[in-house]
């Protein structure tokens, strides 16, 4: 089924790690809203290939990556053409080129480097944007120069790289909130040191700001190296219970609720008996 | 008097206050204000303390019905509440990806607060741009369909869907006690 949303309620990172954990096969569409200035909006496109990312551009017209070897000067536009009109009909154009001889692997890289990591990484800044996912798009393979990249390295290597944090502001852990680890061991991601430090109190009970202060880090920093961990899968946001408020004078009382039977005894709730969820969902059941 | 307790959760405008006042046979404590800040942009009205609810169903039994408070702050008070629960359901509303991480914040605190069972309840499946539940169970953290809770749909302003997903919450619960015992 198609996705659909705004970035600004489910961001690009979010994104990411849910194409990725499901696999997902198909055509990314970012549109960027309208720019207060010039009044212009762009399409970004992004394929996935289960759950990895094999291409990008800003065009669907099948020429994005033939501009880009043309553009270094590697060789005229109407020369690719041609070369790609003899490639095999399932054989990505980069790895086509490749096969041909006209492009080393070196000389792919740094296409890919270009076309995905640069453009992609590009659009974790934006602000907001619309965006749809199209589990029915083909596979394109003119775009592809045949190498992918997890959705996980290119979030980490995206917010690494992001300066300006506004846009993700919203969904950054809370300071009082802890990170627990979701993964069994050690990471098998490549972390920086920072990452390190922090991923070291991933065990659900130091609030973020105090693990902020421990490392000597700003409380900002501390919960963006959170996030990261958050999305590409290491981590989950655990939050601490707040402490007692001085007063709860306007708060209603769960005892008056019918609850002070229960809190007498310590903890756990006292076991119903079976005729009881018999009645209940006999009871129930005359309401469907 | 044996009693059941179960509670509702879920981010702000989910559905909670509605859901309980669906099966409910008494006049549910209503401690809805108006909304501050960011929730008044999704709702007007917003539920500042706990819901309650009740159903007796036969001269000694009863089910009672906890909701939490839409803005939630993870304070002592659903501590007491979770501690007595015999399960919960976490209301998703599947058209609004932006509460999606605070669901999950809310279950990650529930989960390390108590072991009792729970499951999903998807709402507001019957407006525009609603998810479709595999890909909000991928949203929530469960990439596999065979290891995460049950995930029902519920529209909470149809009693005949409320009882319904109470009873897959029950019998959740009952498989998991026989299974336990
Ligand atoms: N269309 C539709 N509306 C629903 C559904 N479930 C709940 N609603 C509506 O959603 C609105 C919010 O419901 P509430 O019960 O106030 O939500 P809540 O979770 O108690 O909200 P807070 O207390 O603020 O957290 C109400 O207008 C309900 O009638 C549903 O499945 N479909
Ligand atoms: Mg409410």
């Amino acid at each position: 089924m198609t996705v659909t949303g705004y970035l600004a309620d489910f961001s690009l990172p979010e994104l990411f790690q849910l194409l990725e954990q499901g696999n997902k096969t198909g055509l990314l569409t970012i549109c960027t809203l309208t720019d207060t200035l010039t009044a212009e909006r762009f399409n970004h496109h992004i394929w996935f290939s289960q759950g990895q990312i094999v291409a990008a551009g800003n065009a669907l017209d099948q020429r994005g990556l033939m501009r880009l070897i043309a553009q270094r000067g590697w060789m005229g536009d109407n020369a690719v053409s041609r070369l790609a009109q003899t490639c095999q009909i399932n054989t990505p154009l980069g790895l086509c080129l490749k096969n041909q001889g006209v492009l080393t692997a070196e000389q792919l890289k740094l296409l890919f480097y270009t076309q995905v990591m640069r453009q992609v990484c590009a659009l974790f800044a934006l602000p907001d944007g619309w965006f749809q996912f199209d589990p029915k798009a083909p596979t394109p393979r003119a775009e592809m120069t045949g190498l992918i990249a997890t959705a996980t390295d290119v979030t980490l290597a995206g917010l690494r790289a992001l300066k300006d944090w506004n846009a993700l502001a919203e969904k950054l852990p809370d300071p009082s909130s802890a990170l627990v680890s979701t993964v069994e061991g050690k990471p098998s991601l490549r972390l920086n040191p920072n990452e390190w430090q922090v991923w070291e109190f991933t065990n659900g009970t130091m609030a973020l700001a105090d693990v902020a202060k421990q490392l000597n880090l700003p409380v900002a920093k501390a919960q963006q190296i959170a996030f990261r961990l958050i999305v590409t899968g290491l981590a989950e946001e655990m939050p601490l219970m707040a402490t007692p408020p001085t007063s709860s004078a306007n708060l209603i009382d769960p005892e008056s609720l019918e609850l002070g039977v229960a809190s007498t005894t310590s903890s756990g709730a006292a076991p119903v008996s079976n005729s009881f969820l018999q009645n209940l969902v006999g009871f129930l059941k005359g309401k469907v | 008097m044996e009693i059941m307790r179960l509670v509702v959760t879920g981010p702000v405008g989910a559905g909670k206050s509605t859901f309980i006042r669906s099966v409910s046979e008494i006049e549910v404590v209503d401690t809805d204000r108006r909304a501050t800040d960011e929730a008044l942009l999704i709702k007007k009205r917003t539920t500042v303390a706990f819901d309650f609810g009740r159903l007796q169903f036969g001269p000694d039994m009863a089910l009672h019905l906890y909701g939490t408070p839409g803005q939630s702050r993870f304070d002592f008070m659903w501590d007491i509440l979770i501690q007595k629960a015999h399960a919960y359901i976490l209301l998703v509303a599947a058209h609004r990806p932006h509460e999606f991480r605070e669901a999950r914040r809310i279950m990650m605190f529930m989960q390390q607060r108590s072991p009792v069972p729970m499951i999903i309840g998807l709402t507001h499946t019957d407006c525009p741009n609603a998810w479709d539940a595999a890909n909000i169970a991928l949203a929530l953290g469960y990439p596999n369909p065979n290891r995460r809770p049950p995930l029902v749909t519920v529209n909470a302003n149809e009693t005949a869907s409320v009882a319904q997903a109470v009873i897959a919450l029950v019998q959740h619960t009952w498989s998991g006690s026989l299974a336990t015992t």
